[in-house]
């Protein structure tokens, strides 16, 4: 038992009237203890032993307690009043096995009491037996005490976790899951669930049990039982969570393998973000799109990029996600999606990228191989009207996203009535918006501001644009009267 | 005879007139050299980001908090303890520059009242805008400002709450009469005036629109309020820095005899937690926030990709210390936390040394897990996987505590007064968002959460549960002890059911809208989402948080003046604070000093002394350190 001592020294105070108690003992602890042992005193009397209680760093305290002088019971207040570390034994000599260790760090107070008052009472009896035998019995009947209180919580965690995962199960909690890739994830969210319901219901019934069982009576000035810890409990719930961590943490990279297992034969689709719309190219067909339209049940890659700031690709219903760098090829970042449901979707802006981000968002169709080539051919012949030509341009390149067509003020002034109208500019200037005007304003959008309006349209939108394409759009602009 | 105070010795009225000063006086020394460099005059940038840094310096020169130091320079006496104007009494104390670490602390604690509150009226704000689909009221820009200004601003009210708690009571905890270094805690609290200045400021320049986040490449092209931002975040990082580094001396050096490590009270463990993570990550940002600031003034290319840069390492540099900073708002909390359940449970703190050594545990794992800010970002995909073993690390020091909570409040013997409520309140919330966090942990699963309003009902729980509440749990709790009268009860307890359920609506209602498709940040959302409802009740619930903190503040503020007077251990604890010093607690604390000889929680265990004053020592003439004559036989051979 001496193992336990922090101090290389033990310290030791021997309290009897008996010379020979004393001085046995003393010699005994010389010859038998592995540690060094220091006796810091032996005592005859009640006012000297707290002396030395007070005075000095004390381990162990040894009592006889055949010695009717010691006043046993002040003593013992006052040893387990005092603070640090300490441990007692009581010894008694009328019975060869009546030796009783004393621990305040594991016993308390109430137990002890209940022990001491028992081998008083045991009289001539064994002490050790009897003091067992009371020991076990007020143990006893708290612990039954205690397992009843900790059964009942127990099975109220069960009940209000099930309530939980019942009450979840009404409330709408995910969009529906069209992509191959959803199905690893909800898996997971299933598992999370159902754990964070587990353990919010461990906490919070051991919590409220404890609020309604263990209240306060009115008028109870006492303190609880004093119980300072237990190192086998708090090793146990440190190390349960640790192996649940690291199996969480196993069976997310494990679905983040399956969300990301590649097909080589993916469609490839560069994504390009910038504010505040996103442009769909599809190079094996040369088709440039302002929605994106994925065949079902086929995996995509999506290469994605940004021109100006970060973005981030996002449809709830897929539920992968991943940012768009600016900054050219070694910025571009993959996606791989394979689409199971038909249906319409939103890619929707994930990334704070200023003032419109809340409206970044354009359609994705997921439709059958069929349509999906009905519609590449759609794409691939251009129409032979220069004004409808010119109403794709206007999509493709996001245009719409800041021109309102029908009147609107968005960010950037509306097309509608645009053209060959008076222009008022920032800089004071009155303009007529002719052909030359709007050729300026695409290839070069900062030389003339309209008054209102913040200077933010990017400049790399018209290095895109081919003089027929312009022409197209300007043929487009003319229409919208 | 009462003398007057004259307005000029407030030390406030003094600073914001120097701030005036050093804004104008940068305003024309950038035009001024401008001017004869023969460039145009007026460069918007440059001149405002001088003039923020100049007024800054103008106000902490004129509030008088350096004047020591200047002294000092020019070869000046001045007294060892340096005392506030002697002059100044009531109000006019607590808006001057003071010494006395109990008056910063409250300095602290009502700033962070009024800063806190003016994040939740911008909150309030945009929450109205958010109750319906479509524009209300609130153009996308103004939103983007309101929002960003929430989350910043709200962060500096943290870190002043988090200041206000560990500046009142770590001194009085261990046994100390002040702290290690009271010049430099007066100039770590009066620093975060300008800088919330700046940052209010930059409503009238142009406002922002990056988010509390401040990404580039958008904050290099952000309106011209950004640079503000920028620089009132680098200022509150100063106190951060000064503040923690008190908080180590301090707890270092000043502990009262017998006070070892593990005998200080547990909130001292994660003061000192707190300050190590504050101390050595708070560069972080400010080094990142500079980095743009240059990027902006000088064309520097740090993070533009089209320069050479790399927006990346910004997230970073970033995340480097604002994942830290998660636990420096909540640690100091959690220590609240566990400080006070024992004296309502009546019982002792259950593993002590387990919840004290957690906090370290939390502090050194949460410098390891920033990337999994950025597992949609862009980085290398093979950091992934070890962020995510890392991240999921924490909830195992985290579960330490919520179990050690639970064993010491189990057959304790529990009354709910105010602060009581408060603590049981936030450890229920905290559970909330602890446990809302493996799903963003988890890489998969993350890919679908991550920039959603579930990330934004994680982190409020998170706050207000490892935050706000414990925070008000303290002001309650440590009210009778600060003023020497006691709050009202009624209204406390109406502040606490009124403040848990609709923080319990808000939150879960944010998670879930987050899960459908609501995204972060945004000033409108797709009614094809199906969310209306939700959002209204998420709107309802901040409302009710919003009069619940009125209702706090309104008993605050009328207690303090009527409240019931109280002078002794209203509690019973047996905290320092309460069993050895009156209420209010007189200059310099501890008039004797005082020793440590038992174990700070001992509840339930008769006759046990925590701390006395050393002359109550019953130690008598000639019985130290030797022993006494009548006992001294043995250890001699």
């Amino acid at each position: 038992m001496f193992r336990n001592f922090n101090r290389s020294t033990v310290r030791v105070l021997i309290a009897s009237n008996h010379a020979l108690f004393r001085h046995g003992l003393m010699s005994l602890f010389k010859k038998k203890m592995g540690v060094k042992v220091e006796i810091v005193g032996e005592v005859t009397d009640f006012e000297s032993a707290n002396q030395i209680l007070e005075t000095q760093a004390v381990d162990l305290v040894i009592v006889d307690y055949d010695d009717d002088q010691l006043n046993r019971e002040d003593f013992l207040t006052r040893f387990v009043g005092g603070g640090g570390q300490k441990r007692i034994i009581l010894v008694s000599l009328s019975n060869p096995e009546s030796a009783m260790l004393y621990d305040r760090r594991e016993l308390p107070l109430a137990q002890f009491e209940a022990w001491f008052e028992g081998w008083q009472a045991a009289g001539d009896d064994s002490a050790a037996t009897m003091a067992g035998a009371v020991r076990s019995k007020g143990k006893n009947q708290t612990r039954s005490n205690r397992m009843k209180h900790f059964v009942v919580a127990g099975f109220l965690v069960f009940v209000l976790t099930g309530l939980l995962i019942l009450g979840a199960g009404q409330v709408r909690l995910l969009p529906i899951a069209a992509s191959a890739q959803a199905q690893p994830i909800d898996q997971l969210f299933r598992l999370m669930f159902f754990a964070i319901a587990f353990l919010f219901s461990l906490i919070v019934v051991f919590m409220l049990y404890s609020i309604v069982v263990f209240r306060r009576r009115k008028g109870d000035e006492s303190d609880a039982r004093h119980v300072e810890g237990n190192t086998r409990l708090e090793v146990t719930w440190t190390t349960i969570p640790l192996i649940i961590v690291l199996g969480l943490s196993f069976l997310g990279a494990r679905s983040l393998a399956d969300v990301e297992r590649a097909d080589p034969k993916a469609l490839e689709v560069n994504v390009i973000g910038m504010q505040w719309t996103w442009r769909f190219e599809y190079p094996r067909y040369g088709i440039v799109s302002n929605e994106l339209v994925l065949p079902v049940n086929k995996q995509a890659i999506l290469y994605l990029s940004s021109q100006d700031v970060i973005h981030s690709f996002w449809v709830p219903e897929f539920r992968v996600k991943q940012d768009l760098l600016p900054g050219g090829e070694e910025f571009v970042r993959t996606l791989r999606i394979t689409p199971t449901e038909i249906g319409s979707y939103k890619v929707r802006c994930a990334e704070l990228c200023g003032i419109r981000h809340a409206y970044m968002e354009s359609p994705v169709v997921v439709v059958s191989q069929a349509d999906f080539d009905v519609w590449v051919a759609q794409q691939t012949g251009e129409p032979t009207d220069p004004v409808e030509r010119g109403r794709k341009w206007a999509n493709q390149y996001g245009c719409l996203s800041c021109h309102s067509l029908d009147g609107t003020k968005l960010v950037g002034p509306t097309w509608l009535g645009l053209f060959g109208s008076q222009v008022k500019l920032a800089d004071g200037r009155t303009v007529t918006a002719d052909e030359a005007y709007i050729i300026e304003s695409i290839r070069n959008p900062g030389a003339a501001i309209v008054e209102g309006y913040p200077n933010i349209m990017p400049a790399n939108v018209g290095q895109d644009l081919s003089d027929e394409r312009i022409q197209d759009i300007i043929a487009f602009l003319k229409t919208l009267r | 005879m009462k003398e007057r105070v004259g307005l000029f010795q407030i030390g406030l009225v003094r600073g914001l007139i120097g701030m005036l000063l050093g804004v104008i006086i940068g305003l024309g020394l950038v035009s001024g050299i401008r001017a004869l460099l023969g460039l145009p005059i007026w460069n918007p940038e440059a001149a405002w980001v001088v003039a923020g840094v100049f007024g800054t310096i103008g106000f902490m020169l004129m509030v008088g908090v350096m004047r020591d130091w200047i002294k000092w320079a020019l070869g000046e006496e001045t007294p060892d303890f340096p005392e506030s104007d002697p002059r100044l009494k009531g109000l006019a104390k607590y808006l001057s520059v003071s010494y006395d670490h109990k008056i910063i602390g409250i300095q602290y604690g009502v700033t962070a009242l009024i800063v806190i509150s003016l994040a939740g009226l911008f909150a309030i704000i945009f929450r109205t805008e958010l109750i319906a689909p479509g524009i209300q009221f609130l153009q996308p820009q103004d939103y983007n400002t309101i929002m960003t200004l929430h989350g910043i601003v709200m962060i500096g009210g943290m870190l002043l709450g988090v200041g206000a708690m560990s500046n009142y009571l770590v001194p009085l905890l261990i046994g100390a009469n002040d702290m290690a270094f009271p010049r430099l805690n007066a100039f770590a609290y009066w620093i975060n005036v300008p800088a919330v200045i700046l940052l209010v400021g930059t409503l009238f320049m142009g406002g922002l629109e990056t988010g509390w986040t401040g990404y580039p490449p958008l904050s290099s092209r952000a309106p011209l309020g950004t640079q503000w931002f920028l620089l009132g975040v680098y200022f509150i990082g100063f106190s951060s820095i000064f503040g923690a580094l008190n908080i180590v001396a301090t707890v270092m050096k000043l502990r009262a005899k017998g006070m070892t490590y593990f005998r200080m009270p547990v909130f001292v463990w994660t003061a000192a937690a707190t300050a190590l993570i504050a101390l050595t990550a708070t560069q972080l940002i400010g080094l990142s926030f500079q980095l743009v600031m240059f990027e902006r003034l000088f064309g520097m290319a740090f993070f533009e990709p089209a320069k050479g840069g790399n927006p990346i390492l910004f997230q970073h540099l970033f995340w480097f210390y604002s994942h830290p900073a998660v636990y420096v708002f909540v640690l100091t909390g959690l220590g609240v936390i566990s400080e006070l359940l024992p004296v309502f449970a009546r019982k002792p703190l259950f593993g002590y040394r387990w919840v004290a050594l957690s906090s370290f545990g939390i502090a050194l794992v949460g410098f390891l897990v920033w990337a999994h800010h950025m597992f949609t970002s862009g980085m290398e995909p093979y950091l992934r996987v070890p962020f995510m073993y890392s991240t999921l690390l924490v909830a195992v020091p985290t579960g330490v505590k919520f179990f050690s909570w639970v064993a010491t409040i189990w057959e304790g013997k529990l009354s709910f007064e105010t602060p009581m409520l408060f603590v049981l309140g936030a450890i229920s919330i905290f559970l909330l968002g602890g446990l809302s966090g493996p799903p963003n942990g988890v890489v998969a699963t993350d890919l679908h959460l991550q920039d959603t309003y579930w990330i934004v009902g994680h982190f409020h729980a998170t706050m207000f549960g490892g935050f706000l509440f414990p925070f008000l749990a303290a002001i309650y709790y440590w009210f009778p002890k600060i003023t020497g009268r006691m709050y009202n009860e009624t209204l406390g307890k109406i502040h606490f059911y009124l403040m848990l359920p609709a923080f319990y609506v808000q939150s879960l209602g944010q998670m879930q809208v987050g899960l459908l498709g609501m995204r972060r940040r945004i000033a409108d959302y797709d009614p094809a989402l199906q969310i209306e409802f939700s959002q209204l009740l998420i709107t309802v619930a901040a409302y009710v948080i919003g009069i619940s903190l009125i209702i706090a503040f309104i008993n605050f503020a009328y207690s303090a003046a009527k409240g019931k007077v109280v002078t002794t251990n209203v509690w019973r604890s047996r905290s320092p604070e309460w069993t050895l010093l009156p209420s209010p607690i007189p200059a310099h604390n501890y008039t004797e000093p005082i020793e440590v000889v038992g174990e700070p929680y001992d509840y339930g265990l008769e006759g046990a002394v925590y701390v006395r004053p050393i002359s109550a020592a019953p130690l008598r003439e000639g019985t130290e350190p030797g022993l006494p004559p009548d006992a001294a036989v043995a250890s001699a051979d």
